[in-house]
């Protein structure tokens, strides 16, 4: 840390934009937006927006605490689709079972993010104990999951799930609606055609707060301070003494908690569930990580630039989609973006990590 | 070389161990072959294995490409969709050229060299930003992913792209000899007049494909293994500052690599052309670089870099199709085939950590 005080800064500007272009991007892209698309800068949309991202928002911190050990996650996705089905099966079967509808949603749900780590672990055991590189045995457990879910659904949609999930996924925290008060959770009953303002997402008021309590994890626990160590360099770790193994198993086990609980999402918010629900989100995941300055070897990353990644593409998204721009371009600017991202983290480096170390 | 640090270690094992888990997945080829052989009677057919290798040829294209790839140390993730956007732009200047009047023979013609051209830069790109920005592999290639998948869907809105002249499937799909027991035999095309009713009793002889796919691996198997251009590649791959050190220009051979990686990606596509008869865009189900990745990782390289080998890629797509095959003839659910080769791949990967040594 010392050392890096010293070295003198070479331009004010590049010092300043450093660490901070993908914020400006970012405010840039929806100032663009606000001139290019009608409505595009109104609460609806802002809502809009969130809301349909809560699953890549979800994928991509898990995929940051994989990165920040320098390993990569490509089941993500897929354990998504697996544990949206499984969900929704488990959620039936309780119903079917004759237990009430909430308590079987409860225990749907922790069960399912319970056989959400299964993944995980045996992709940290893989990776820790068995040295298969992170590539291919997460790729080993999308085929898994992949195959897994095509058997319980076998070639259809998960169904079933019952209304009051659906109410919760698709409803928000407060409303308004006129000459009323505020009104937490319940639509008020006023007559068709009254406007009702409808506010904060329920699906979305979850997310938030996962991802603030991993936030914290990974900023401020000793754990997250192995996994910034064991990603800026595996030896030295292991020298340190931090259970260099016990985390890397840990950190997959999480990540496939977090696609999990992402899976979760989706199954209350489309009441289905399919083989295939992430398997396009991965590329989105991994972008955001990326686009957020994370390191592909280690090391670096934190889950409020990931954040801001993530909603550089969801603004993108939302905003092409608004502006009726079809929506392949998406991809061309995404791949584009990812790629230029990564070459101005190169030439306009951040003035200092929260917790960084030099790499080799 | 492993001999004297592993003195202490386990047994160095006896030859035969070690030439069969050089080439075990070819010992689990013959084994699918034994297997399937007993439980779906039409799986050693012929022309269920000559129609399951001529299906490969796509995959066959696409491995290779990874194996040089893989063997540097990188990793090529464009090259699906790189394939998807040669052939719908193959097929997108057919159509422009044939509106100009010119015969389907011609159009063809200069739309697949246009096409072969086009798709050198693709790797170009990949291969100046990995070198030159010094931006992971993973990353550029992710990008070129997107890229790739944007503009073929962009050129071709988002449907395949039809009414192509009518010789292509012909040619594409086409035997080299084709008989009717005790008959006639003919070259190349079925005999005219042979009523397509019954073209289920005639004997097709080794697709086009064939000698096509075996003229360009050998071809690829021979710049890997005889050439400087593969031994550069392997010693890239076995230690980059070796590599610079003995004077090997590393970003040179780099973007060549990557730019033979989209090539390859481009033949894919103008074939899939000549196979379907249309333009396709690449769908995101397809995973085609996920599959040929696989294939070279079964066929023992290692993502590390330094290890692989065209024979062993070619394997690798073998044993991928023969079991998706023999799956759906036996009337297994294909989905076993997703866990399979997950389990191949984990396989893939305990071996190579178990013989370290073997190249």
């Amino acid at each position: 840390m010392n050392d890096k005080e010293k070295v003198p800064r070479k331009s004010t500007l590049r010092g300043f934009l450093g660490g901070r272009w993908v914020a400006i991007f970012l405010v840039l892209e929806i100032v663009f937006f606000m001139f290019k698309s009608q409505g595009f800068a109104t609460v609806n949309s802002a809502q809009i927006l969130l809301f349909y991202g809560t699953q890549v928002f979800l994928l991509a911190v898990a995929e940051l605490f994989v990165v920040v050990t320098g390993g990569i996650d490509l089941s993500v996705g897929y354990i998504l689709g697996f544990a949206s089905i499984i969900s929704i099966k488990i959620v039936d079967a309780l119903v079917a079972a004759g237990l009430s509808v909430p308590a079987s949603i409860l225990a749907g749900t922790v069960a399912t993010l319970v056989i959400g780590l299964v993944p995980g672990l045996v992709n940290g055991w893989l990776v820790a104990w068995l040295r298969v590189p992170p590539f291919i045995a997460t790729f080993s457990m999308l085929g898994v999951c992949h195959g897994v879910s095509e058997l319980v659904i076998n070639g259809v949609y998960a169904m079933g799930m019952p209304q009051l999930a659906a109410d919760i996924g698709n409803g928000n925290l407060l409303y308004k609606a006129p000459h009323l008060p505020f009104i937490f959770f319940r639509r008020p009953e006023v007559e068709r055609g009254t406007p009702v303002l409808a506010l904060i997402p329920n699906i979305v008021v979850a997310a938030a707060i996962v991802i603030l309590i991993f936030a914290f994890v990974l900023r401020r626990t000793r754990f997250g301070r192995h996994l910034y160590a064991i990603g800026g360099s595996m030896d030295a770790a292991v020298r340190a003494g931090i259970p260099v193994r016990r985390r890397i198993l840990q950190v997959y086990a999480l990540s496939s908690f977090l696609a999990s609980l992402a899976g979760v999402t989706y199954a209350f918010m489309y009441v289905s569930g399919k083989a295939d629900a992430g398997a396009s989100l991965l590329l989105d995941a991994i972008a955001a990580v990326m686009i957020g300055g994370a390191s592909m070897f280690g090391g670096t990353g934190t889950v409020g630039r990931t954040m801001i990644g993530a909603l550089v593409l969801a603004v993108l998204d939302l905003g092409l989609r608004m502006a009726g721009i079809a929506t392949f371009d998406k991809y061309i600017l995404v791949g584009a973006i990812l790629v230029l991202a990564v070459i101005a983290a190169r030439y306009l480096p951040e003035a200092q990590h929260p917790v960084s170390e030099d790499r080799k | 070389m492993a001999d004297t640090a592993s003195s202490t270690a386990a047994p160095v094992p006896s030859p035969l161990v070690r030439a069969a888990a050089r080439n075990w997945s070819a010992l689990f080829l013959i084994l699918l072959f034994v297997a399937f052989g007993f439980a779906a009677p039409n799986f050693l057919s012929i022309q269920n294995i000559q129609s399951v290798v001529h299906l490969q040829t796509v995959p066959f294209l696409l491995a290779a490409s990874e194996t040089f790839v893989i063997i540097t140390g990188g990793i090529d993730l464009s090259i699906g969709f790189v394939m998807g956007l040669c052939s719908v732009s193959a097929a997108e200047i057919v159509q422009l050229l044939a509106a100009k009047g010119l015969s389907g023979g011609t159009a063809v013609a200069l739309a697949s060299i246009a096409v072969l051209l086009l798709s050198l830069l693709p790797g170009l790109v990949n291969g100046v930003v990995i070198t030159r920005f010094k931006v992971p592999p993973f990353i550029a290639t992710l990008g070129m992913w997107g890229m790739a998948n944007g503009l073929a869907l962009k050129l071709c809105d988002g449907f395949p792209v039809a009414g192509l002249p009518d010789f292509l499937p012909r040619l594409g799909n086409g035997y080299l000899f084709y008989a009717l027991p005790g008959n006639f035999v003919s070259l190349f095309d079925k005999p005219a007049g042979f009523p397509d009713a019954r073209i289920r009793e005639l004997w097709r002889l080794i697709p086009f494909s064939l000698p096509f796919i075996v003229a360009v691996l050998g071809f690829l198997a021979f710049r890997l293994s005889r050439t400087p251009f593969g031994r550069h590649t392997y010693a890239i791959g076995g230690s980059m500052d070796a590599a610079v050190r003995s004077g090997i220009d590393v970003d040179r051979h780099l973007v060549k690599v990557y730019v033979l990686s989209s090539f390859l990606a481009g033949v894919g596509g103008v074939f899939n052309v000549f196979q379907t008869g249309i333009g396709n865009y690449t769908t995101f189900n397809a995973s085609y670089e996920f599959f040929a990745i696989a294939a070279v990782v079964i066929g023992g390289a290692s993502l590390s870099g330094g290890k692989g080998r065209i024979f062993g890629s070619a394997v690798g797509v073998l044993v991928l199709a023969f079991l998706e095959n023999g799956l759906d003839i036996s009337g297994v659910q294909p989905f076993y085939r997703y866990i399979a080769v997950g389990v191949l791949l984990v396989v893939a990967v305990v071996i190579d950590k178990l013989f370290p040594d073997l190249l």
